[in-house]
């Protein structure tokens, strides 16, 4: 069982398209395997396999939110002023919780002396899982919209996933984009990280955020270009990055208009496109990850893992009062 | 003041690109404040080609306990949602700060007053002023390692909001979940960027279905235009009852402006794109 996590930081970089190659490669090469979408608030790899049904879908009621007794309620205005997330306002003389806000924590009701505010559960939205034309199964989630913690959701993603896949399977983990809660909880547990990036300031940025992070999960990572003709000069600045931080690096694909094609026909590249540069680039880069880093992945861990780790140190600031440990 | 906010659902599809030029066009005539408030991954800085600053960090509260005062009662345990207050079989209670969102609800809850209130610095906001335009741009960056992202949204829109006088542009991260909702929070108008493949469509319907039941005006702008039928956005946008206010073409100038650093209107002031972004900015500023 291994898991590896495709992550970007920036969006929109071809996580997806890389995830799926490299779930279909593997498939094709006999291995199980469990295609795994773990961006809750914007899950789209079940369009690129073009999976229309899940055979479970499962109401996740994890969050709560906040409701006000009026009744009880005397417009003291200590909820509006306590709420850590500006949650709750004043609208025509009464205070009203905002539920795209409000993250369910216990303070406003805590905190209001007329014992005024109670709260009660929400749906966070749905895990599910059905299956790919390709043989393999997909596990996924969607946040309902405007809801905190999708990065719970997102663990409960992967242990849907493991019942399924059980300890034989490699998991490949399509992340969201950023380095939040979905992402840390993609990176949790997982062996290896494929970065995605474009040959652009912008997507350098967001990617050497993100590695930081992957850092203090003292995980291996490897590096992908895409789009890699759209800049060209820019790649000798990735490269020099991927050296510096120890990154193997795999390759470049090339921009291709199929690959929208592909994605609005609703099937993997490789599948509709096998010949074009881009699918290429793909099936190349997922056969070098499948040999160099999935079936040899003891050695690869030892010879990529990060030089020095990246431990988290909160940045933490004591009362007065409170002396000592 | 009016809030204009940009987003999108989708990653990728061209929200700081509409952001930073309808930023560079309104800043011409008028004070304007941009907030990025992707504070995951900050770039509206790297696409204007400056340097962040006048730090400030973003602050929450830490529990610390005075356990000369704790009567080991697991009040502060039991309130606690994120698992950061931990209770020993003795009912001590162990903080973790990592996993510690600073709700406070363990301070007001505690019957015996012995939680002071620390601080713990999740993240920083900047503001930067560029020179050459009446454009003030508002960043908030959140801290590798940390995942609690809402408090940074929040302090860098309130930071932006206390910053602008006449208009604030906001550019939003990616995802339809409450650190979206928090900056879109009190817009006069939304304009949600999509490009027109299966995945920009479905986190369409998304996006506008926070915008719809937050009760805000939206448009949307289909970047890449030409790529595919846009048939289904016209549906879901019909659906949603907004409205398709711009087409952007798949351009070589926008990757161009992209990696010089440099919004598109600026370096290619008479490009077609240039007069798409104007013909834009004169109708968002129209309803405003």
């Amino acid at each position: 069982m291994l898991e590896i996590v495709i992550a970007s930081g920036k969006g929109g970089v071809g996580k997806s398209t890389l995830s799926s190659t490299l779930a279909l490669i593997l498939g094709k090469n006999g291995e199980k395997v469990v295609a795994v979408d773990a961006d809750a608030e914007a899950p789209n790899l079940h369009l690129i396999f073009g999976v229309k049904e899940w055979e479970i879908v499962k109401d996740y009621r994890e969050g709560w939110i906040a409701k006000i007794r009026y009744e009880k309620c005397d417009n003291c205005g200590i909820c509006e002023k306590e709420c850590p997330f500006k949650a709750i306002k004043l609208v025509d003389d009464k205070y009203v919780i905002n539920e795209m806000i409000c993250e369910g924590c216990l303070t406003c009701s805590i905190a209001c002396p007329q014992r005024a505010i109670y709260r009660v559960r929400t749906s966070s939205g749905l895990l599910r899982a059905g299956k790919t034309p390709y043989g393999f199964p997909i596990v996924g989630a969607k946040l309902a919209v405007g809801r905190p913690n999708s990065g719970k959701l997102v663990t409960e993603v992967k242990n849907l996933a493991k019942e399924i896949g059980g300890n034989d399977s490699y998991y490949i983990v399509d992340a969201a984009a950023g380095i939040g809660c979905q992402v840390v909880s993609s990176l949790a547990g997982a062996n290896g990280v494929i970065l995605v990036v474009e040959p652009t300031p912008a997507s350098l940025n967001d990617v050497a955020r993100l590695h930081k992070l992957v850092k203090h999960f003292m995980l291996p990572s490897a590096i992908v270009i895409n789009k890699a003709d759209i800049n060209p000069d820019f790649i000798p600045e990735i490269l020099r990055f991927a050296e510096r931080e120890n990154i193997q690096y795999l390759g470049k694909i090339p921009y291709d208009d199929k690959v929208p094609e592909s994605l609005i026909l609703m099937k993997p590249l490789i599948q509709v496109f096998p010949e074009s540069p881009a699918s290429k680039a793909l099936i190349d880069i997922s056969n070098r990850i499948y040999q160099e880093i999935i079936l040899n992945w003891r050695e690869w861990f030892r010879r990529y893992k990060p030089a020095k780790p990246e431990p988290y140190k909160p940045l933490i600031i004591r009362p007065d009062n409170i002396p000592g440990g | 003041m009016k809030k204009v906010s940009i987003t999108g659902g989708k990653g990728g599809t061209g929200k700081s690109t509409v952001a930073v030029n309808l930023a560079s066009i309104f800043s011409e005539y008028e004070e304007t404040v941009l907030a990025d408030l992707d504070v995951e991954g900050p770039v509206d800085h790297i696409l204007l080609g400056i340097r962040l600053a006048n730090e400030s960090p973003v602050e929450i509260m830490l529990p610390f306990i005075d356990y000369s005062k704790c009567t080991s009662c697991g009040v502060c345990g039991k309130v606690c949602d994120t698992g950061a207050i931990v209770l020993s079989k003795e009912g001590k209670p162990f903080v973790f700060p990592r996993l510690c969102s600073g709700c406070r609800s363990c301070y007001f809850a505690c019957p015996v007053k012995a939680i002071s209130e620390g601080r713990r610095v999740l993240g920083y906001t900047y503001r930067t002023d560029l020179k050459y335009k009446k454009l003030t741009l508002v960043t908030g960056s959140l801290i590798e390692g940390e995942e609690h992202t809402s408090p940074v949204v929040l302090s860098a829109r309130l930071r932006a909001e206390k910053t602008a006088k006449n208009l604030l542009l906001v550019d939003t991260s990616a995802g339809t979940g409450n650190t979206v909702s928090i900056a879109l929070e009190g817009s006069d108008l939304v304009l949600a960027v999509t490009e027109p493949t299966p995945l920009g469509v479905h986190d369409l319907r998304m996006i506008l279905e926070l915008t719809n039941s937050m009760g805000l005006d939206t448009w949307v702008i289909l970047n890449r235009a030409g790529i595919g039928p846009e048939d289904e956005v016209q549906k879901v946008v019909e659906e949603y009852g907004a409205r398709l206010a711009a087409r952007i073409p798949y351009s070589k100038e926008i990757v161009k402006s992209y990696v010089n650093r440099k919004p598109v209107v600026d370096l290619f002031p008479s490009s077609d794109i240039s007069k798409i972004f104007r013909k834009l900015a004169d109708e968002v500023k129209e309803v405003i």
